[in-house]
């Protein structure tokens, strides 16, 4: 049997709490084997329910759930064999590490000795040889999360759910734990689906990123993709740092916005329409331009030192532009190439 | 702060130290303490024909309403705690402890109604004592299992047993049963310090045969003050006894249900 091209796929699942419109509607997605997929957006988007239709915990009103090839409709939790991570790490906490590790392998009828060797194993993997016999008690949060994540992986899952799993842990840890979660996946070559609310978390772990609005899948890329494309204002106002402007179309290539017309590239809309500008913090460079295109003079309202770059607030007739540069000379005036400029739908659903 | 700690300590401590006297002591008739020192009141303790049965009955009580209450307040928490919702377990939760509110004299007047008719004539059995201390016990020991099935989240915990491949009988032996045997223990403990002092229901639904402890204690009053006092330490005896019996009890069940991963 030849591999399907996604180890989890969901065509048209809709799924809405009772009572309510809340819930995830009409969303399709695939997770191919070997992948992380991100999964983000602002709480009460529906991303954990999504990671709930997956597990089984809930069952989808419209639309097919297919796991491993097969019709999950009617497979309960227990026998979809998926590991989950979830974001209280929900550690049995009787349980030594080693034999919380080593439950699953127990229902599967795995004796003693062998379930015993491969928990301890494991978690000599994931750094934690010397507390294998802890209680979760006696663990600090990160290695709560470590074991969470082996007894996750240990039974060879067919996929793996991760539900923020690294909201709990504090920032530097958190930085930590991406690297790690992301060398086990890769080492257990396990389709991942990671949900988190942390855009640098899925845009700096994830092989692509689904982006969620009020129930729906907006847009599913490469990081690099979103973050250079964006399909609606939403979406770019969430990944990244943006300038965003509503603005009006004044000419095939000019647009109008609050401190001023643009020269953009050729982009085919109507003169008089309302649109979104986008131009991401780096579009921003010093200087007037040549020819003077997109040039302004202005004053540095505020200057943030990063280190190897700064990022400014640049003043323009009281409308507040922000710029990225590693340039840590005086600012008076900048341009904005026309490439740099992207005009997007003003709200809305996804359109190109 | 301190001054009214030590205090309420003495007011505490006094009288339970006046019986332990009381006990030891010769005569006691008009004098601060009594004088002189003896074992006779226990001896005439141990050899009463109804204490002795007195002491056995409640013993018997307070095994039963244990191990009964366990069997039944285990599963009935479960099912309250995971009742689907708000409102079943909103009116679960008055139910339950209903028992709590209601003076176990209406209770007993209840059950001298029910059971001394023909169809069932069980007034003045021990079973009819089981039952009694069981309703007035049972709220105690839900409520210390409810409290802790969340706070220690319950549910998350079996949600991610299930995910790993765990069916509801084995959830409920590896998940549920090891995690509450902390509180299965000190609701035990509860029941059985209960048990073993109620008088009101009791006074009123056992038979000349079945009278508990308590019950019987209270003719010891109308005698000798040495000789109450020494009965009135065998019940605080027994009762602290009773608690530990409960708690071992517990681990008993724990044992039973013990996991080996």
């Amino acid at each position: 049997m030849s591999e399907p091209e996604y180890t989890i796929a969901l065509e048209g699942v809709t799924f809405t709490y009772p009572g309510t419109d809340i819930g995830v509607h009409d969303v399709t997605l695939g997770i191919r084997p070997g992948e992380l997929l991100a999964v983000i957006g602002p709480s009460g988007c529906g991303k954990s329910t999504l990671l709930k239709i997956i597990a089984g915990f809930v069952q989808p009103s419209h639309g097919r759930v297919i796991i491993g090839g097969k019709d999950a409709a009617g497979i309960p939790p227990r026998q979809r064999n998926i590991g989950i991570v979830f974001q209280t790490y929900t550690l049995f906490p009787h349980m030594t590490a080693w034999e919380n590790v080593a439950y699953p392998l127990k229902l599967r009828g795995q004796d003693q000795a062998s379930r015993r060797a491969k928990a301890v194993d494991i978690l000599g993997r994931v750094g934690l040889g010397t507390q294998t016999d802890n209680l979760p008690a006696q663990l600090s949060g990160g290695q709560q999360q470590r074991v969470a994540l082996a007894r996750a992986l240990v039974f060879d899952p067919q996929a793996l759910l991760l539900d923020e799993p690294l909201s709990a842990l504090d920032a530097a840890l958190r930085v930590e734990m991406r690297d790690e979660i992301r060398r086990l996946q890769r080492m257990h070559h396990i389709a991942t689906m990671h949900i988190t609310h942390d855009q640098e978390e899925a845009l700096s772990m994830a092989d692509r990123v689904a982006v969620m609005q009020n129930g729906r899948l907006v847009q599913v890329d490469k990081p690099r993709d979103i973050y250079a494309r964006p399909v609606n204002r939403e979406v770019a106002d969430f990944i990244g740092q943006a300038n965003l402007w509503t603005g009006h179309i004044t000419g095939p290539t000019n647009v109008g916005t609050p401190f001023g017309t643009l020269t953009t590239l050729p982009h085919g809309r109507n003169t008089g329409d309302k649109v979104a500008v986008l131009v991401r913090p780096e579009g921003l460079l010093l200087g007037r331009g040549p020819g003077d295109i997109n040039s302004f003079t202005g004053a540095v309202t505020r200057d943030r030192f990063l280190g190897s770059f700064r990022r400014f607030d640049f003043e323009i007739g009281g409308v507040t532009l922000l710029g990225e540069t590693g340039d840590m000379g005086e600012i008076t005036a900048i341009h904005i190439p026309p490439t740099s400029i992207q005009l997007l739908p003003e709200t809305g659903s996804a359109q190109s | 702060m301190a001054f009214a700690t030590v205090l309420y300590l003495i007011y505490l401590f006094t009288p339970i130290v006046l019986l332990f006297v009381g006990s030891f002591g010769h005569i006691w008739f008009n004098t601060l303490l009594p004088t002189g020192i003896t074992l006779d009141w226990y001896m005439q303790v141990a050899t009463d024909g109804s204490f002795r049965r007195a002491f056995w009955t409640s013993l018997q009580v307070c095994t039963l309403t244990c191990v009964i209450g366990a069997l039944i307040g285990t599963p009935l928490a479960y099912a309250i705690y995971r009742a689907a919702s708000q409102q079943v377990r909103a009116a679960a939760r008055v139910i339950y402890l209903l028992p709590i509110a209601v003076p176990p004299l209406v209770l007993a007047f209840g059950f001298i109604l029910v059971f001394s008719s023909d169809e069932l004539p069980f007034l003045g059995s021990l079973w009819i004592l089981v039952g009694g201390h069981l309703v007035l016990t049972l709220p105690y020991l839900l409520h210390t299992l409810i409290g802790d099935m969340r706070h220690l989240r319950l549910a998350e915990q079996e949600l991610a047993a299930e995910a790993l491949g765990a069916g509801f009988w084995q959830r409920f032996r590896d998940i549920v049963l090891p995690s509450l045997r902390h509180s299965l223990a000190s609701g035990l403990i509860t029941v059985a310090a209960l048990s073993i002092g109620e008088f009101q229901l009791s006074n009123l639904v056992a038979g000349f045969l079945t009278r508990p402890y308590p019950v019987v204690l209270l003719q010891a009053f109308y005698g000798a003050t040495g000789f109450a006092c020494a009965a009135t330490v065998v019940l605080l005896v027994l009762a602290l006894a009773a608690s530990a019996g409960g708690a071992l009890t517990a681990r008993g069940a724990q044992g039973v249900h013990g996991l080996s991963a």
